[in-house]
Order: structure tokens, then C-alpha cells, then sequence
């Protein structure tokens, strides 16, 4: 009977106090295959309410004000995104070569100039005027234009930004520059136009000229446009910022605790991607391998880099649209609290906007409103963001910046310089709060890693000791090996190991590498970041 | 006993399941999804607000029915909230013409009908005509007496009642500058005030010209814009200045012949990113007669209110000749707000010489918030000080932006 009950007290404590850390199939590069979705429906968000919501009701799980911060979810042992339906390793992981870079998206290629294009609806979401044509090929784009007192400015603001993120992993539909004239366009019979007032009747020549009016011509009388290839499958409205899509059975981590979206904080600020709102992200109902799942894209990079689509971007661009403690401020001041954003100067560039770095400081910088996953990031979520952010190459980003085709080369030149300025500051910013080593492996025996402040020239080499323990799967216990200090592996038993990296001048800032040593061979299984 | 721990310890255990795999333990989150899976829906009040932006619910009442729509404000100041009926067309003729009729009605019983056609897009664009009939019935405007020294306790009020037919020819050579002449006729009539209860009407206690003889006028006039302004309804830098000369012809009674200057020059400096504007205006309205010629009291300039010296009651001050300057230092509190402190100064003459010197200028100081939408102004409130005591303004306007000359009713009260 002792046994008996010495056996179900194991199996009890094994049940309820088993912290198991690493599984077999750990680390998990891919999500799982997804499940298939059988229905999920397209409901449109109110913007307005998005607003409101954010502004004043800040929704989702916020970080608790004391105690453990919640750490990321939907995350792999290594700490990065398992790759999918949100985000995909590429540049920072697997060097993309400049035709990669440019090319963006591999779906999708440029409308065909043969044979005209049919105009199959005008755009009536996003702020400025468009079209919906199908050309020669029977593919379709959403056709859009820059504002007529900045020429190039959206459309390569999207170029440009579309392939940054593309190259950052997420997934972007695919955006193409084009010129044409006016003959370029028909109007398929029965298409309607929504006018001023929302009513809809039918679209004629004259709403055709009229749009264009609006938009800028170049030299030769042709209309620049962004071509955003139609994405593959369903769109069904976009993702929120915080929970998970009800009718998604795969959408099982909260969005506010997303890795790939509390770090998209750092990457919004360097684009200066303000405009970052619900709306402006999308999912689509795809089917893939005879599943259907959803896929959740970044959309509408129109508004940034400088550009408010529209027009240029508010000077204000970077901060909230409203808080109380800084309107407190300035209302009361009298105005004679100046914000740091008002003080910043701005080349007369009518292709650009307003982009610049002397002001920019990547951990002030705020979309136009909250949203509680860029609330919610954490040192590791900000450093997960900023290494794929310093993984561009100077030439990298001339690059990319070369597919904005700005005729003006001032232009063109000022971005590359805005950008390489401020990707340099969101490295000092983020590499400074957390031990910037990264790209653990063994080899030979040997943990080797990147110190990657080092390898962009931000700062000396980081001084780093190490210690190995023994580490206890199940329960998470590590036991320090005496002497056990340098970068080989300690012993060749099988099992788990830790090694404990840290900088004796910045002791809070600390690196767990977790190794498991198998079947003769040792590889990095985690990596865990304190700061 | 032991079966019972027995059972419980298995029921627990299979209630907590420990996962094989990582793999495995992301399935078991997904059964859980699974169990739990509903249509994604919008609560009631997001799918207000969404309906309210994409059904256009606002741009509709703006645009009414057919043409039909409200009109609201837009009235002389002090006449109270003002409302009414109007049918507005700008798509006839392909957007060739643009057609306009209100009846408007005020808290104060004021009544306004305003009828206006338009031909925007003359020559490409650039010659306008407009064309504009406008009867207005104002039951109790204030009069204080002529000259800089009328008292503040002499308030009176009197009924104007005035119809203006008036063209206006609008050239525009080049971006900035617009240019043209106006010709109109204007009938007018005056009487007792409405308010006899609260203030005496002005007939009882001013005898000065226009009070008992009414006459028709012909107006005829041109104008002269220079416009660089950055943004016209919510300017952050740039100019406007504006020179309007009107020749009034007195059609019956050949003693109200007379001529007035209208000079509105408004210089806006932004800095900070144009997040703090100065802004600054030099009005004048300076009139002139033939030996022997009057002007009536209602066509003479006025002084004082919402809308230029605000530290005063509406129409405190009225003579001959006036000039306003105001200075106004705005600061951005939020993109919605904005905050003012301003200083006005101004003063009234019957001599031309005395009004463009700096002597004994009216003044008031105040401060004011500035609600804008779109960039621009659609509501503000100043409060204002002067040596005759506060005022507090709620107005639907951008104190700068009042009316374009050349292009409205003609009369120093609009």
C-alpha cells in the first residue's frame, strides 16, 4: 500500500510541479501546420472606434505595473517568432542578395502594358483616390496615386517601405511602381462610384478624369502610381492589436503579447510607419496544401517615411495625437514648453515629406495613437526588432531605397542618409538594454556567438563571462560546474546544459544558452535574455 | 480511501496532461481554440461608428437630400444661433454652375434669404462670376453713438433691413492674386428695434443721418487680393492682403453719395514647425464724401465684438473711419486644439488723419482656445478684457477668416 501511494504522490507531483523546459521537437522554427479554418467571415473594424478604444480604454492584457513582466508568446526556445501566418524568417536569418531585397514579395508581378486596363471598381477605403483594375493578364491591383503637391512621395514611400518590411518577415502584399496615361484606363460597364455623400451610381469617363485630376502627371503626361497586387485569397478584414480572431482556430496567442508585433514598435519608429493602425494590417483566408488558414498582412505603407499619403507628415509625427500629461503641458505652458519633435528641421523635399534622424530617438518615438502591443514590449522584444533593423547593410538600404525611383536624387539621397542614421540609433538604443549577443551555435564543442554591437561598430567588444551549469529539464534546477568558464562544452554526457553569459560592468544584463547534449551531438536549444 | 486518492490523482492527471512535444502542447491550445470557435463580430458601438464613417452619415446631412440640406450660422454676431432650409447644387451643368438658396431664421428672430449662382470655372478656371441676391432683416443690431468717446451706456438698437443684388467678376492671373470689380444695388431701411424692453431704440436718442430718410444705393467697386497663405482655412504661415474700394450712389435722395476703402492686410509667421503661429492683422475701412454728403449710421464702419476688438460689446464703436489691429500668438496643445493669447487695438474716427495714427487706440487683451478639425477652425472661444470689462465669445469661425471681398454682401455689418 506504501508503494501503492508513494506511486500516485510521484504521478501527482510529476503532474502538477513538472516545469518541463525543453521538448524533443524544441526549438520550433515553423508553427505547426495549421489547422484548417472551415469558416471566417470579412467584418470591417470602425477606425473611429479603434481610436477611441486605444486613446482612452487601452484594451487586451497591458504588463503589469509591478512584478514580472509578461514575457512574449508565440514565441520558439530561441526567442524568435515561429515562422507562418504572422512573420518569416528571412534577411537577418539568411542574407538576402539586392535582387531579393528589391524584388520584395514573391508573389504577383507589374499590371502588363498590354492592352488596356479595366478599371473594375474605385477605391473607396485609405484616404486618397484609386482604382481596382484587372489588366491584360487577368490580374488585379489596387492602383494608387501621390498627392498633387507631393509627387513621388506616397508611391515611393510604399515602394520603399513594402520591401523593408518583406525583408523584416512580415508578409506585404506586392507593390509595383508604374506610369501610364490616361488611355491606359477603361471603365467596365456597371461599375459604380461612391460619391461625396456615399451614394453610388454609376462610374463614367468624366469620375475618371476627375480622379486624376487630383493626382500628378510626370514629363511625358503619365500618371505614377503604386500597383498593390491583389492579395492570394479572401480578405476578412484586420487583425486587432490585442486578443486573438475568434473564428481563427490557430490564432491562440494574444496579439498584444506577439513578439513579431511588440517588436514591429522598433521597426514602425525607424520607417516612421506612424500610421500603424488596425486598418491598416489585413487577413487573408488563403489555402495552402489543401488547408485553409489565415494569413495576416501589413498593408498601406503610403505614410511613411516621411509621407502622410496625403500630404507630408505632421511635424508631430512620432508622438501620440494626444496625451494628457503633454497637452497639459503645452496648454499651460502657454506654449513655452517646446517639444522636442517641434524643433525638428526638414529639407524642402516635396518627394520625401518630412523624414529626418537629428530628433529621432527610437525609444520616444509613438505611433499616432497606443496600441497595446507596442505598450507591452519588452528589452528582448525591442532587440528581436533591432537586429533584424541593423541587419541591413548601407548598401542594402540604397537598395532598397533605389526602387522609390525618385527623380529627384536629393531625395533619394536623403532617405538613404535618414535611414542609415536612424537604423544606427535604434542599434545604440536597443543593443544598449540587453546583452546584444545573438546567433548562439556549437561548434566543435564550442559555443560560439555574434556579439552584434560589435560587428555594426556601435560599441567596444562586450566583456563577457560565462559559467556552465548542469540543468534539470523537468524541474529547471541548475547546478554550477566547478571551473566550468569557458566556451566549451563541460562534459560530453548527455543532457542539459546552461550557460550563463554576463558583462560584469552591466550585471543585470545576462544571457541563459541552453545547450542539450544528444546522441553525441550538442546544439543550442534556448536562449533566454534578462536585462 | 486509497481507491478514492487512487481516482483523484488519475482524474487530475488527466485533466493535466502533460504534452510529448512542443508540437503537441500548441495542438492542445488549439483544441482548447477550437472548443470556443464563434464569428468574429463588431460590438454595437463600433459598428455605429463604422456605419457612421462609411455610410457618411455626417457628409450627408452636410449635403442633405437632393440638394436640400441645413444651414446653420453664418449669421451677423449677436443675432444668435441661426438656422434654416437651404438647397445647394454645385453639379449643375456638369459642375459648371453652382447654385445656392437659404431662409434662415435666428434665435433672436433675425432673418436672412440669401440666393446665389455661381460660375466657378470660367476660362479654365480662371474667371468666376457670382451672382447674388440677399434679404436681410436684423430685429435689434446695438448703436453706442458716433465717435471714440460714445458711451457704453448708450446702447441703443435699431431694425436693418436691407436687399442687396450684386454680381462680382473674379479674375485670377495668377495663383496668389485674384482681382475684380463688383457692381450691385442695395435697398435699405432701417427702424425701431425689436428689443424696446431692454434697450431704448436708437431713434428715440440719436438723431443722426440715415435714422429717418431711407434711400437705394448702387454700389460699384473693385478688389484686389494678394493670397499666399499655406493653408486659407487654417493658415500656419503666409499673407492675405486685401484692398477693396466701393462707390456708394444714393438713387432717391442724392445726399448719401459716398466712398469707402476697405484694407484687410493678415501676415501669419509660423515657427516650431509651424506648431506656433503668430498672426497679425491691419484693418481699416476709411470712408469719404462730396462736401454736403453724409453717410447713413448703419453703412458707416463699426468697431468692436466677437470678431475684431473683443474686449468690447458688438458694434461698440462707429464712425467714419476705423482701424483694427490685431495680434494673436496660437500654440499647438494637441492636433485638435490649439491655445491663443491675444491683444487687439483699435480705434474709430471721423477724420482719416486721426484714425491712422497710434493715439488713443481701444484695446483689449485676452486669451482663447481654438478647436480645429481637417486643419481647420470650426469653433473657438476668447475671452477678452478691456477697460470696459470682459467678454466671453463662443464662435463657429477663425477670426481672420470672415468673409472674402468682393464676393459677399458689401456692408461694414455682415
Amino acid at each position: 500500500m506504501t508503494r501503492t501511494l508513494s506511486l500516485l504522490l510521484l504521478l501527482l507531483a510529476a503532474t502538477l510541479l513538472s516545469a518541463r523546459k525543453f521538448y524533443e521537437d524544441d526549438p520550433l522554427l515553423r508553427e505547426p501546420k495549421p489547422r484548417n479554418v472551415e469558416k471566417a467571415e470579412n467584418r470591417k473594424l470602425s477606425d473611429y472606434y479603434d481610436l477611441l478604444l486605444h486613446q482612452f480604454g487601452p484594451p487586451g492584457e497591458l504588463q503589469p505595473e509591478k512584478g514580472e513582466p509578461i514575457r512574449a508568446k508565440g514565441i520558439n526556445t530561441l526567442g524568435d517568432p515561429m515562422e507562418g501566418a504572422w512573420w518569416e524568417k528571412r534577411h537577418y536569418f539568411k542574407t538576402m542578395s539586392r535582387e531579393e531585397l528589391q524584388r520584395g514579395p514573391a508573389y504577383g508581378q507589374p499590371p502588363s502594358l498590354d492592352g488596356k486596363w479595366t478599371v473594375i471598381g474605385a477605391k473607396n477605403e485609405g484616404v486618397t483616390p484609386g482604382f481596382v483594375i484587372v489588366d491584360s493578364r487577368n490580374n488585379s491591383y489596387f492602383i494608387k496615386f501621390d498627392p498633387l503637391s507631393n509627387p513621388e512621395m506616397a508611391t515611393a514611400a510604399d515602394s520603399i517601405s513594402s520591401r523593408f518590411f518583406h525583408a523584416l518577415g512580415y508578409h506585404v502584399p506586392a507593390n509595383f511602381l508604374v506610369s501610364f496615361p490616361m488611355e491606359q484606363l477603361e471603365i467596365r460597364d456597371g461599375v459604380t462610384l461612391a460619391d461625396s455623400t456615399g451614394r453610388k451610381r454609376t462610374m463614367t469617363r468624366r469620375d475618371l478624369y476627375e480622379v486624376l485630376l487630383k493626382v500628378p502627371k510626370d514629363g511625358q503626361g503619365n500618371y505614377r502610381a503604386t500597383a498593390s497586387a491583389s492579395l492570394p485569397g479572401k480578405t476578412i478584414g484586420p487583425p486587432r492589436w490585442f486578443g486573438t480572431r475568434a473564428d481563427d482556430v490557430n490564432d491562440i496567442v494574444p496579439h498584444e503579447h506577439r513578439r513579431d508585433l511588440r517588436g514591429l514598435h522598433v521597426i514602425d519608429a525607424w520607417l516612421g510607419h506612424d500610421d500603424s493602425r488596425a486598418i491598416n494590417n489585413v487577413d487573408v483566408l488563403v489555402k495552402e496544401n489543401g488547408v485553409q488558414f489565415i494569413r495576416h498582412y501589413q498593408l498601406d505603407f503610403g505614410s511613411t517615411l516621411g509621407s502622410a499619403t496625403q500630404k507630408a507628415n505632421s511635424p508631430r509625427s512620432g508622438v501620440y495625437f494626444f496625451s494628457w500629461r503633454e497637452s497639459a503641458k503645452l496648454l499651460f505652458s502657454l506654449g513655452a514648453y517646446v517639444p522636442y519633435w517641434a524643433r525638428a528641421e526638414y529639407p524642402n523635399l516635396p518627394s520625401v515629406g518630412r523624414l529626418e534622424w537629428k530628433t529621432f530617438v527610437p525609444e520616444r518615438w509613438r505611433p499616432e495613437y497606443p496600441n497595446p502591443a507596442f505598450r507591452n514590449r519588452l528589452p528582448d522584444d525591442e532587440f528581436w526588432a533591432a537586429k533584424q533593423v541593423m541587419a541591413f547593410t548601407d548598401d542594402d538600404i540604397k537598395a532598397i531605397v533605389e526602387t522609390g525611383l525618385y527623380s529627384d536624387k536629393k531625395a533619394e539621397a536623403w532617405v538613404i542618409e535618414s535611414l542609415i542614421k536612424r537604423r544606427d540609433k535604434v542599434g545604440h538604443a536597443y543593443f544598449a538594454k540587453v546583452l546584444p549577443l545573438d546567433q548562439f551555435s556549437i561548434k566543435d564543442r564550442t559555443l560560439n556567438w555574434v556579439d552584434l554591437g560589435r560587428k555594426h561598430n556601435l560599441h567596444a567588444p562586450e566583456t563577457v563571462k560565462l559559467q556552465w551549469s548542469n540543468f534539470n529539464n523537468e524541474t529547471s534546477a541548475r547546478s554550477p560546474i566547478a571551473g566550468a568558464t569557458g566556451n566549451v562544452l563541460p562534459a560530453s554526457a548527455d543532457g542539459y546544459y546552461v550557460a550563463e553569459l554576463a558583462n560584469p560592468a552591466k550585471p543585470t544584463q545576462t544571457i541563459s544558452v541552453y545547450v542539450r547534449q544528444g546522441d553525441g551531438a550538442a546544439a543550442v536549444v534556448g536562449v533566454e535574455r534578462a536585462w | 480511501m486509497l481507491r478514492t486518492f487512487s481516482l483523484t490523482v488519475l482524474a487530475i492527471s488527466a485533466a493535466f496532461p502533460q504534452a510529448p512535444s512542443r508540437t503537441q502542447q500548441i495542438e492542445q491550445e488549439r483544441d482548447k481554440k477550437a472548443a470556443l470557435l464563434k464569428p468574429e463580430v463588431v460590438t454595437k458601438e463600433e459598428g455605429f461608428l463604422r456605419n457612421f464613417k462609411d455610410k457618411k452619415y455626417l457628409e450627408r446631412f452636410a449635403a442633405g437630400y437632393n440638394g436640400l440640406r441645413a444651414s446653420v450660422g453664418n449669421m451677423v454676431v449677436g443675432s444668435g444661433f441661426a438656422f434654416g432650409p437651404e438647397y445647394y447644387r454645385e453639379d449643375l451643368r456638369g459642375g459648371e454652375l453652382t447654385f445656392r438658396a437659404s431662409a434662415q431664421t435666428s434665435l433672436r428672430g433675425y432673418l436672412k434669404f440669401d440666393t446665389q449662382v455661381t460660375l466657378p470655372r470660367l476660362a479654365n478656371s480662371r474667371v468666376n462670376v457670382d451672382l447674388r441676391a440677399t434679404y436681410r432683416n436684423y430685429g435689434a443690431i446695438d448703436y453706442y453713438g458716433l465717435g471714440p468717446d460714445s458711451r457704453k451706456t448708450g446702447r441703443s438698437h435699431y431694425r436693418l433691413e436691407d436687399t442687396t443684388l450684386e454680381t462680382v467678376l473674379t479674375f485670377k492671373p495668377t495663383r496668389h492674386v485674384r482681382l475684380g470689380p463688383s457692381l450691385a444695388y442695395l435697398a435699405t431701411n432701417v427702424g425701431p428695434g425689436t428689443r424696446s424692453r431692454q434697450f431704448i431704440s436708437t431713434e428715440k436718442q440719436y438723431n443722426i443721418p440715415g435714422i429717418d430718410q431711407q434711400t437705394d444705393f448702387i454700389r460699384t467697386g473693385a478688389y484686389a487680393q494678394y493670397d499666399y497663405r499655406d493653408n486659407p482655412l487654417g493658415p500656419k504661415n503666409g499673407g492675405n492682403y486685401v484692398v477693396n474700394y466701393s462707390w456708394f450712389n444714393d438713387q432717391k435722395l442724392n445726399q448719401y453719395n459716398f466712398r469707402r476703402l476697405d484694407v484687410d492686410f493678415q501676415q501669419f509667421i509660423g515657427f516650431f514647425n509651424r506648431t506656433r503661429v503668430i498672426a497679425l492683422r491691419a484693418k481699416g475701412s476709411f470712408t469719404d464724401t462730396d462736401r454736403n454728403e453724409q453717410i447713413p449710421f448703419y453703412l458707416l464702419p463699426v468697431l468692436g465684438g466677437a470678431n475684431d476688438l473683443r474686449g468690447y460689446r458688438n458694434f461698440r464703436f462707429s464712425d467714419r473711419n476705423m482701424v483694427l489691429y490685431n495680434a494673436e500668438y496660437r500654440w499647438e496643445v494637441f492636433a485638435g486644439l490649439d491655445g491663443a493669447i491675444f491683444v487687439d487695438a483699435g480705434k474709430v474716427s471721423s477724420r482719416r488723419g486721426l484714425a491712422t495714427n497710434f493715439n488713443k487706440l481701444e484695446s483689449s487683451v485676452g486669451f482663447g482656445l481654438r478647436f480645429n478639425a481637417r486643419n481647420t477652425t470650426f469653433m473657438r472661444i476668447d475671452t477678452a478684457f478691456s477697460h470696459e470689462g470682459f467678454q466671453v465669445w463662443f464662435q463657429f469661425n477663425d477670426i481672420f477668416n470672415q468673409r472674402k471681398f468682393g464676393t459677399t454682401v458689401g456692408q461694414p455689418i455682415y
